[in-house]
This record gives structure tokens, sequence and C-alpha cells, in this order.
């Protein structure tokens, strides 16, 4: 794309933007919903990412906007699902939002702990690939890839499939996230199993791969030359390891991924602006935020406008996530296969 | 002796007529009744502070759902606990603990006996510079260590290399050796800390009369001065021992890569590392570990059962120091290697990324102080340190307070109650804080929404009041036992009152005790996490939540500029802690 054409696309996707808003706008229910949000004037959000700064940024756009302030409280996904549950149990309402992986989104909407959000203008631009209900709605995906030392990985040994790794030379060089735990390890075991199986499985962990939990440190473990190899690497993380000599890669299999929802909490104070807000997250702005940033978005149109050295890996396939259903088997799995 | 000593006739206020009859009954009868009021206001303090959460955790280690949620009473829990694997964890963590414990005890002893007693130079220096690892939050030195130790390219097995001309690995912190050396970094300054003001507070005369008998210098170090910092030393060991069975970071970061499992990281890989958490599982093994403890305590009550450890007595002592000739800059190269090795090594480490783009990249294009300008910028951050600030010194002297007066009750009186009062007291140090946290949360939470503690800053508070008890407790309990009870008789029978007797004999003789004790608990607020993730609302957000927010946010580099900040509170604490209990000492 040319800067001239790349600027009139933008310009063109502004105007439609600023189209949909303005048709939103003129919807006297949604006009409703934005006047209800502005009276309730405050927002509670509780969120599962930790100290993420594209996720403040897109809360100070919206109170900006709308002028209404938002209070996130973060803590892990867990630690979020638990306060959730107790507050509701003992009839305390604070939260409006709940932004969480949809494995814990999920378990959530079984227990009860959400109400349907209801129409939300934003929502008929979701990608395909992402379901959409009453209660979830998909707001921006985590993909996982390698991350490989450039210093000790040469362009041609570099790993092209996700089977490459099961290759000898990557014997006791690869640093993994803990596959037996929640996360993004447990993610990659359940995606490689189920495309290519236990042996797969087996025979990773016959290279002895070394797991840690510490994701950040591990990043720059493997840029310092601990490793030259580190699995599965969050692409969201890979514009703050810029002047480092690392690499994502994205195998030609694809990515796995784990998708990340909004929801209402049950008897949400702030009903209005907890919808306001889904749509405003959902708007292409926003999403172009967590896109730049290495996120997968989840709405159409929004990956093509991302800097050219990112795009070709978030165009990727996405190659599959894991279920809350089989995902404690599969934890167990984990544990035996790699001791 | 209590309140009760102003109903005896040889009172001197009586005898000497100084108020009407009638208004001494009426004290007299406030006073029969304050104690007993006294002791279960105590007890009801306690009760919610550490019984409470502890009653919700017992629910959910009978019940096969959290509360809130429909289920049934069973002990599946406990069951579950009996595998050969639960064994194996609870074998690794008692011995882990057991090695890091002794290996700690026995330098920290030196070490203080070095600072206290010895005329080596710089002692005052080398006193706050012994201390500093214990106030750096244990991830930031695991980072620093994980540069420094790890096998393939730590700087300390580069520099072996280049310097012996070999491609061996002289050390991998990523091992058994690794985890008890990092948990040893925490565990010598904390042990050195109960200990050193202990050595100071002791009367030389006793050593003195020891040699003067014909004993030698290692005799008397063994016989007397150890046998008469029993107290002090047992306390310390078993706060360090249970610690260190509560020991998270250390074993996450260095043991789990290598297949070492605690008690801790399994309990959180029962609550936050599968789909569906494992409370019952959870408090159960914290439970579990918990009675493990407690048999500690009993033991150590039975080891120092009707033994005197006097050492502070009304007959007058003046502290000297030993002196040691040329051997004092052998004791000065002691406490410069301990201090080059916890201090100079991580600290430094720390200091220089600091300075850089990335940690341990030191290439002059990444030079910057973006992660300086990036702290002095963030609203997030101030919020927090103001937060913690407050609960740090309300909770650090509202906790010494209880810890003063829980330790006078069960150590200097014979008041019915006192035993469960100690034992209250010690309840949350026995229980690991990730699981503990979980009480809080669920006690808090199903309070009447009249009462405003949960979402607030006084949840926080409670917690860390709860938390820190234990040590203020074991604290001045340490240093009340080592004063003669003369001195406490001598100021009522001159017509002090209790109080009076309380603050101005005890309190101002245990002055440093009590220094220490503050520092320790606020510098334990300055880094609690596991309580303070679930306890804290929009607004009332702690440091060390904001740390963890940056450490996940990918920014280790802006958290080690705070833990340096930290560190220059410390050294600013300590130095004026120190010039304070030498103002108090020569007073003595």
């Amino acid at each position: 794309m040319t800067p001239i054409s790349r600027k009139t696309f933008l310009a063109l996707a502004a105007g439609f933007a600023a189209a949909r808003t303005a048709a939103a706008q003129d919807d006297p229910e949604w006009q409703k919903v934005v006047d209800g949000a502005k009276k309730e004037g405050k927002l509670t959000i509780y969120t599962a990412t930790l100290g993420s700064r594209y996720h403040k940024a897109v809360f100070q756009a919206f109170e900006k906007k709308y002028g209404i302030s938002v209070e996130p409280l973060e803590a892990r996904a867990s630690e979020v699902r638990e306060r959730v549950r107790i507050e509701q149990a003992a009839g305390r309402f604070v939260g409006d939002i709940h932004h969480n992986g949809a494995t814990t989104t999920w378990l959530m909407l079984r227990d009860g702990n959400f109400q349907p959000h209801g129409p939300i203008p934003n929502l008929k631009n979701i990608e395909t690939t992402y379901e959409v209900d009453d209660t979830r709605v998909p707001c921006e995906v985590i993909s996982y890839c390698l991350l490989v030392n450039r210093n000790q990985v040469k362009p041609a040994d570099e790993p092209k499939s996700w089977q490459d790794l099961l290759d000898p030379k990557w014997a006791g060089k690869i640093l993994s996230d803990d596959m037996r735990a929640l996360g993004g390890g447990a993610v990659f075991f359940v995606v490689m199993y189920d495309k290519f199986g236990k042996t797969f499985h087996e025979k990773l962990a016959a290279q002895k791969p070394v797991f840690s939990r510490d994701i950040a440190n591990s990043e720059r473990r493997t840029a310092r030359g601990e490793y030259p190899l580190y699995i599965p690497f969050s692409l969201q993380d890979l514009s703050q390891l810029k002047s480092l000599p690392v690499k994502a890669i994205v195998p030609t299999e694809g990515r796995p991924y784990i998708l990340f929802q909004l929801s209402m909490l049950k008897n949400a104070p702030h009903p209005n602006a907890a919808r306001l807000f889904m749509n405003f997250y959902l708007e292409p702005e926003q999403q172009l935020v967590f896109a730049n940033a290495g996120y997968n978005p989840t709405i159409k149109g929004v990956v093509e406008k991302v800097p050219e050295d990112l795009r070709p890996l978030l165009a990727t396939k996405a190659m599959g996530t894991t279920t809350p259903e089989k995902q404690d088997a599969m934890l167990a799995l984990a544990k035996d296969i790699y001791k | 002796m209590g309140w009760a000593a102003l109903e005896r006739p040889s009172d001197p206020l009586a005898v000497a007529g100084v108020e009407p009859a009638d208004t001494l009954a009426t004290r007299a009868r406030l006073s029969r009744l304050g104690r007993p009021a006294g002791i279960v206001l105590l007890l009801l303090l306690l009760a919610f502070l550490s019984l409470y959460p502890m009653v919700m955790l017992l629910y959910g280690s009978l019940h096969s759902t959290p509360p809130g949620i429909s289920g049934e009473f069973n002990l599946d829990g406990y069951a579950g606990l009996l595998t050969a694997q639960n064994l194996q964890i609870l074998g690794n963590t008692v011995g882990i603990s057991l090695v890091k414990t002794i290996l700690s005890m026995v330098l920290a002893i030196l070490l203080a006996w070095i600072v206290a007693r010895t005329d080596t130079p710089a002692r005052g220096t080398l006193e706050v510079l012994i201390t500093l690892p214990f106030f750096l939050p244990p991830i930031l030195t695991a980072t620093a260590w994980a540069m420094l130790g790890n096998a393939q390219v730590g700087t300390i097995n580069l520099v072996w290399r280049w310097l012996a001309g070999t491609d061996s690995t002289l050390i991998d912190v990523y091992s058994y050796g690794g985890v008890i050396w990092h948990m040893m970094q925490y565990s010598t300054p904390f042990i050195f800390l109960f200990v050193v003001d202990a050595f100071r507070a002791m009367d030389p005369s006793l050593e003195e009369s020891s040699r003067m008998s014909g004993a030698t210098r290692w005799q008397t170090f063994r016989r007397v001065t150890l046998a008469l910092m029993l107290p002090v030393t047992t306390s310390a060991f078993i706060l360090s021992f249970i610690r260190g069975m509560e020991g998270f970071e250390s074993a996450v970061f260095f043991g789990t890569p290598v297949n070492i499992n605690v008690i801790t990281t399994q309990i959180y890989n029962l609550i936050t590392q599968q789909a569906q958490p494992d409370y019952q599982t959870a408090t159960s093994l914290g439970f579990a570990a918990m009675m493990l403890m407690f048999l500690l305590l009993v033991l150590q009550s039975r080891l120092l059962r009707k033994r005197s450890f006097t050492t502070v007595t009304g007959k007058g002592y003046s502290p000297n120091v030993i002196r040691l000739g040329w051997m004092r800059w052998l004791t000065f190269s002691v406490c410069i290697a301990f201090f080059v090795a916890t201090v100079a090594l991580p600290i430094g480490q720390l200091l220089l990324s600091s300075f850089f783009q990335f940690f341990g990249f030191y290439q002059l294009d990444m030079l910057t102080l973006d992660h300086y300008r990036s702290i002095w910028t963030n609203d997030e951050f101030w919020t927090a340190l103001g937060n913690t600030m407050l609960l740090g010194v309300a909770g650090a002297t509202a906790t010494m307070a209880l810890g003063g007066i829980v330790a006078y009750v069960t150590t200097r009186t014979t008041w019915f109650g006192r035993r469960l009062i100690d034992l209250l007291a010690w309840l949350p140090w026995m229980m690991p804080g990730m699981v503990l946290g979980i009480g809080f949360l669920w006690g808090f939470a199903i309070l009447p929404h009249a009462v405003p503690i949960y979402g607030t800053l006084w949840a926080l508070l409670l917690a860390y009041v709860a938390l820190g008890t234990p040590v203020a407790v074991r604290m001045t309990s340490s240093a009340y036992q080592q004063i003669a009870r003369d001195l406490e008789e001598c100021s009522r029978v001159h017509g002090a009152g209790w109080w009076q007797t309380f603050g101005r004999v005890l309190v101002a003789l245990a002055w440093p005790a009590f220094a220490v004790g503050w520092v320790l608990v606020f510098f334990g607020i300055m880094r609690e996490l596991s309580a303070s993730i679930l306890l804290y609302a929009p607004g009332t957000q702690v440091l060390s939540v904001v740390m963890l927010k940056m450490w996940a946010g990918g920014k280790p580099e802006d958290v080690s500029v705070i833990g340096l900040l930290m560190l220059v509170l410390v050294l600013v604490f300590r130095w004026l802690q120190l010039r304070f209990i030498k103002t108090r000492i020569s007073t003595l």
C-alpha cells in the first residue's frame, strides 16, 4: 500500500466509522442507552489483564469520549472469578463488566454470574471465527507463536512448522511456558494435542523443554541467550521487545489463541454504561489499539490497518484454542507426559 | 502481677492515704472488672482478626464448594492429601525450610554477635547493610539472581569460565541450592534483626563471670551467650522455619523449572492453575501445614518452659564489646563478604539494569532514564504509594501496640485465657499467605453491608494487622523475657499504675525490639501481596499490587526502580531507627 492510498484508506475507514457511530446515535433506543450511561457516570470493570497499557488507553478513551469514569479492578483470572463469586453470594453487586479469557468466562456463565447484555450495535462486525451470544462479547485475542533468539538461530534453521520443534538439534534448548498449568502453555498443549496427537507431546517431552511460569522473564531469558527458543510466545508482547535480538515466528499450521470476552455482571449497578462500553470496545479505533500491539482484533477490517511488519503475523490462521470442558483432563495429561 | 496489685494492703498509695478510701475501692472494683473486660476485648479482637478467617477456611476445607455455593460437607479435601506425591512435596518443603533455616541461623547469629558484641570496625554501617536484602521484593532479587547465576549465560558463570578457562558451570540457581540460597537472603537478615538487639541488651557481666571462672571464649559463647539467647533464637528459628514452609517466590522461580515442588506451589496450582479452582484441597493442605507448624510451637513452649532468660535486671549494667584485636578485620571481612554476596551483587545488577532499556542488555545505545520517568509520571504508583504509606504507618503502629499487649499478657501474667490469646495471635502466621488471603476475602465479603470493611482500606488494614501480629508478639515477648520482674515490681511499689509501668518500664526497656518489630511489620505490609490482591478495590490499590501489574505488564525494569526506591526508604528508616535505639540504650 502506497503512503497516499494508505492515507486515503484510513480516511475512508474513519469516515465509515463516523457514519456508523452517527447511525447508532440516530437510533433512539441506543440514544437512551447513551443518555442512561452518562447519567450513571461510572463503570467498574473486573479484568484479568494485569498492567496492560493498551487496555488502559481504551479505558481513558472511553472516559474522554463519554465523560464516564472507568474504575478497573485488575487481578489474575481465578482471583477475579472468586471475587465476583463471593461478592454476588454476599449480595454485593459492585462490578459492571467482566473481562476475562473464554474458559473462565464459560465457567462463570455456567455459575450464573452474568446477565444478558442486550442489543449492541457493533456486534454485527464480529468476525465469523468467534461465536457471539446474548451474554459474551468477543473482544480481543491473544495469539501464540514461537520466539527465537536471532543471534543463536540462523534464518535457515528457524522452525517453520510446530513439528520442527521435535528436531533433535533443539534438545535441551527450548524454554516453555508451563504446560501443566493454566495459561499459554496449557493452550499450546491442547491445540498441539488436537492437531498432532499425543505422540507430538511425547516426542517434545523427550526434548527436555524447561518450564517457567514467569512470561515476561522467559522472554528476556530468550533474548539474553539462555535459550534459543521460547514457546508459546504471546504476540502482543512483541512490541515491548523491540530492539532486542528476538524474532516472532508463526508456524505454517497457524497460531493457538485465547479469546477474551466481555460480559455484563449480574445486577450490574451501571448497566447502560456497561453496554455503551462494550459497543465502544468494538469500534475499529479501539480494536486497532489492540491490533497494533499484537492482539488479534475480533471485528472485521482491522488487521488490514496494522503496520506491515506485524500484519503477516496477525493474518495467519487461527489454529485452535482450549475448551473448558476438557481443560482439567488436559492438564492432568500434560502432568503425566511432562513429568 | 497485674491490676489487682492496687488491692494490696502494702500499696504505697493506700498506705500513704493519698486518695480517699471510697475512691480506692471504686478503682479496685473497676480493676477487678477491668482485667476480665480487657481480656474479653483482646480475645474478641484477635478472634475477629485471626479466628474468623480461619473458620471461613475450615468451612472451605470441609465443604465440597466454597461459601455461597450449595454443596455438601465431607472430608474429601483431607483424604485427597494422602498421596505419594503430596508426601514428597511435604518432604521437599520441610527439607528445604530446615536446611535454609539452620544455615541462616548460624550465619545470622555470627553476624549479630559481630555487630553487637565485638569492636569490629564500622559496625553501625554493617548493621544497616546486612539487613537490606530482607526489604527487597523477592521477585526482584530472584530476577537478579537468575541473571547472575543461570547455568548458560549467568554473569558469575561467564566470569568463572573466563577466569578458569573452562566450559564448566560454577553455579546453577535453578536447583535445590538456588531455592535455598534465595530463601536465605531473606531469612538471614530476618533472624539477624531478631537477635541483634537481644545480643546488644545482654549484660556482659554474665559472660565475664564465665571467663573468670575458667571457661574459654567458645565455651562462654555456647553455654552463656547462646543459652541466654534461647527465647529469641528459638522464636526466630520457628518464625523463619514457618516462613520457609510458606515460601513461594523462591520455589516457583528456581524450583518449578526443575520440578522441585513445595506446599505453596501445590496450593498455587490448586487455586490458580486449573480450570476449576480446588479450594477444598487447597485449604485442607493449608490446615495440614498449619498442624505441622503448631507442633513446632508446642515444642518451643516445652523447651522454654520454667526457665529464666533474664539479662536486663535492675542491678545495672553497662553494655560493652569484646575487643578482638587483629581478628576484628577478619570479622569485618565476614560481614563484607555477606554484604557483597547478598546485597551488592543482586542490587548492583538491579541498579545497573534500571538505567538500561532492558534487564541484562548493557549497550550504550540502550542507556535511558525512561524507567525513572515512567515511575515519576505514573499516577497509579503515587496513589498506591500514598495508600501503602498510610496503611504501613497505621498498620505497623497498631500491630506493635496489639503485639506488645498480647506479649505482655502471655509472658508477664498468669491471667486466665492467656494461652488462648497466644494461640490466636499465632494463627495467621501458620497458614500460608495465599490461603489466608482467601479467608479474609470470604470473611470480609459476607459481613453485613452496614459494616464498612469490604472494599475499603479497612479491609487491608485489618488483614495487615492480623498478618503482622505474630511477628510483633514474638519480637516483644522475646524482649520482655529478658527483663527482670523486679523492675516492674519496683515501679509498682513506687506508686506507678499498670499502664505507667507498662509504658515507662517494659516498653521503654524493650524499645529496640519495638522499633525493629515496627520496621519488620511496616515492610511486611509494603510487600504483602496475597491478601492485598484479593482485598483491594478501585482507589485502594497498594504498592505490591501495582508492582505485580507492572511485572505482568512486561515492565520488570520499572519494578526494579520501585524496588530501589524502597531500598532508599529502608536506609532512611534503619538509620532513624538505629539512631533512636542508640539514644535509648545510652540512657538506660
